[in-house]
């Protein structure tokens, strides 16, 4: 697609020479129309009145992806590292099969954006990695643009907050049926890969057969049990720990049958699971979310609206892969394509970004905080209960500690 | 130059179409052809301020051409049984063409070629390229004909102005967000989703923005498509995008 963007800078008359050499560039989208108009209120100013909703619906789709703000990340060491966001501005309506076309093309526009940024490395976050997972080998043809998915780091953020969940929630995961939905994307096959050696069962759910299989065959081969299933209703198991992560336009996925009490880490983006989904028991946490404790800061102000979370800094680990490898000056495609993420790539990545003060953010959900920063030896307590005393995996998890 | 068709709008506009969306047409047309006379007129005065006598003949020829498609709609008009009006002097075309002038009165050749080239040229290419989708026969054809021919003016506009800007990029960048500011807030004003400042003159009984749908248009449209070609184009001129991103979301709606 480099050579595609960079054709698609000639169509257009952009000048393909660069601007500016910037660190990074990070392109993503907004999953809400909520987050869409908090962008163009920051870009309106606070001088001028909010857009009506339908003016927002209106005029949203005919803005061409481009860069909105700087942003500076500062790494632990010191260091810094310098980018810009570029949004796709994709509806986050049309995020379904019928735009895919539009929405490729989007994507191209923003890789364009950040060719001519100067970016040297681009981590690309929610659907831009999956829309053009198929021509990533063409993204840099033409520049010294290096493009990243962000998906290895995004993993590690998710096995590490099972871990966390299940330590703050005293669950043994080794006596745990895992069930990944989406397990044949390259974020679910990760998380399979990472986790399922330590559960009890996996369950491997996704639509496509014939990846579920291969995926399966590898994972058996390691000695680990393995189920799977193309649709929910198929799931053997009622699982205790679920991992959703699928690539879905609106949080629509509805989970059944999970046992009473599970763990679930929504890894979606747009998320999978409906905050009025009502899940009894269920203890839900956003996953694949890590927090930068140098800062990070935009120009123009979008802090708490291009990151809305209850926490500062934090960010999802797709474009965190991005700034933590431009801070480790390792301008390297370190996640491409489909299914190529192990433990090994993912205990990389986790060393890098601990390096620079990337790590794991304090657990929530759409109702906020699930933990609090406490002063303990502990460190972290879940809502008001007692702190965790012990990590009750049955296997060390080595690779898996950051 | 003789005018083919009037400046000012006409006292007693006509419809005596068998097409059910004539009166549609006529309003749309009504705007298009202003538009392009408008053009003609400002080519004609930027030919007074040019120095070379190669760029007198340039737009001497851009005003010719302008003046040509004004015929062209008028002439789609007279097909599906429609006079069409026009009106230089209606509320915003009459603005626009101030603001013009003034670049006019200041001798600018650089601001005049923003102005036409780079704002009221990026309406008008998109606006014709929906038009030209949505419209019957050679009605639709003829305006994505012209929008055609009106992008290629744009191109040769741009040579000239990204090497102005290379001269002295922060000039050329403030000069750009000034007009802008006058410009542009009028041509949003004008495809806004209502006219909350009074009628536009040109609609020949109520405003026909509620009345787009009929024939699959919308302001929406015509507005949204209209902003992107105007980003797109200073994309081309190098601006930075997440500057130009700025002004255009903060233009009246």
């Amino acid at each position: 697609m480099g050579h595609a963007a960079a054709s698609l800078i000639a169509r257009e008359g952009q000048t393909p020479e660069r601007r500016t050499e910037i660190d990074f560039a990070l392109i993503g989208h907004q999953e809400s129309w909520g987050s869409a108009a908090d962008v163009l209120a920051v870009l309106r100013g606070a001088e001028r009145t909010r857009l009506p909703d339908d003016e927002i619906m209106e005029i949203f789709p005919w803005i061409p992806p481009r860069a909105v703000c700087n942003v500076e990340v500062a790494s632990a060491t010191g260091a810094k590292a310098r980018g810009v966001y570029i949004d796709c501005f994709i509806p986050p309506d049309h995020l379904g099969s019928d735009y895919v076309h539009d929405n490729i093309g989007r994507v191209r526009a923003a890789a364009a954006c950040a060719i001519k940024a100067g970016a040297r490395i681009v981590s690309l976050g929610g659907f831009s990695s999956i829309l053009i997972e198929g021509s990533f080998d063409q993204l840099s043809r033409t520049s010294d643009t290096i493009f990243t998915t962000g998906n290895t780091l995004t993993v590690a953020f998710i096995v590490q907050g099972i871990r966390k969940m299940c330590a703050l929630e005293g669950r043994e995961i080794c006596k745990s049926t895992l069930l990944i939905i989406g397990a044949s994307g390259d974020v679910g096959s990760g998380c399979a890969r990472c986790l399922a050696p330590f559960t009890k069962r996996v369950i491997l759910c996704a639509r496509n057969a014939k990846r579920l299989q291969t995926l399966a065959a590898e994972l058996e081969a390691d000695g680990t049990e393995v189920e799977i299933a193309t649709s929910l209703e198929q799931v053997p198991y009622a699982a205790d720990v679920v991992i959703c992560a699928a690539s879905l336009a609106s949080p629509s996925l509805q989970l059944s049958p999970i046992a009473l009490e599970a763990i679930i880490c929504d890894a979606g983006y747009p998320k999978n699971l409906s905050p009025r989904s009502g899940i009894p028991g269920a203890r839900v946490f956003f996953g694949g979310l890590g927090q930068i404790a140098g800062g990070l800061s935009f120009m123009p102000d979008f802090k708490g609206v291009l990151n809305r979370h209850p926490f500062p800094d934090v960010a999802h680990g797709c474009l965190l892969e991005g700034m933590a490898l431009a801070l480790a000056r390792r301008f390297e495609p370190f996640s491409q394509g489909r299914g190529f993420i192990t433990r090994n790539r993912v205990e990389e990545i986790e060393t890098i970004a601990a390096l620079h003060g990337i790590r794991l953010a304090p657990l929530f959900n759409s109702e906020g905080p699930l933990e609090r920063i406490s002063t303990s030896p502990f460190r972290v307590e879940l809502g008001t209960s007692a702190p965790v005393q012990e990590r009750k995996f049955c296997q060390p998890l080595a690779s898996l500690v950051p | 130059m003789e005018s083919l068709v009037s400046l000012t709008c006409s006292e007693q506009v006509v419809c005596n179409s068998p097409l059910p969306t004539a009166s549609i047409w006529q309003d749309v047309l009504a705007q298009a052809v202003t538009g392009e006379l408008m053009a003609a007129m400002n080519y004609s005065a930027l030919s007074t301020i040019c120095d070379d006598p190669e760029e007198v003949a340039d737009a001497m020829e851009h005003a010719q051409g302008e003046q040509g498609h004004a015929s062209a709609f008028y002439a789609e008009g007279t097909k599906i049984g429609v006079d069409v009006p026009s009106n230089v002097n209606a509320r915003y075309w009459k603005r626009i063409r101030e603001a013009f002038m003034r670049s006019i009165a200041e001798r600018d050749f650089i601001a005049c070629l923003i102005v036409q080239e780079i704002m009221l040229e990026s309406f008008a290419v998109a606006s014709y390229t929906r038009v030209g989708k949505a419209a019957p026969g050679s009605l639709g054809e003829t305006f994505a004909a012209i929008a055609t021919e009106e992008e290629g003016h744009i191109e040769h506009a741009m040579e000239i102005l990204r090497a102005e800007r290379a001269r002295n990029t922060e000039r050329f960048d403030d000069k750009l967000y000034r007009l802008h500011l006058d410009v542009m807030t009028t041509l949003t004003e004008m495809v806004a989703k209502e006219c909350r400042h009074g009628q536009c003159d040109l609609c020949h009984s109520s405003c026909v923005k509620p009345s787009l749908s009929e024939v699959g248009l919308s302001t929406a449209e015509l507005r949204g498509a209209s902003l992107q070609q105007y980003l797109k184009s200073l994309d081309a001129l190098g601006l930075p995008g997440e500057v130009t991103l700025q002004w255009v979301t903060q233009l009246p709606v």
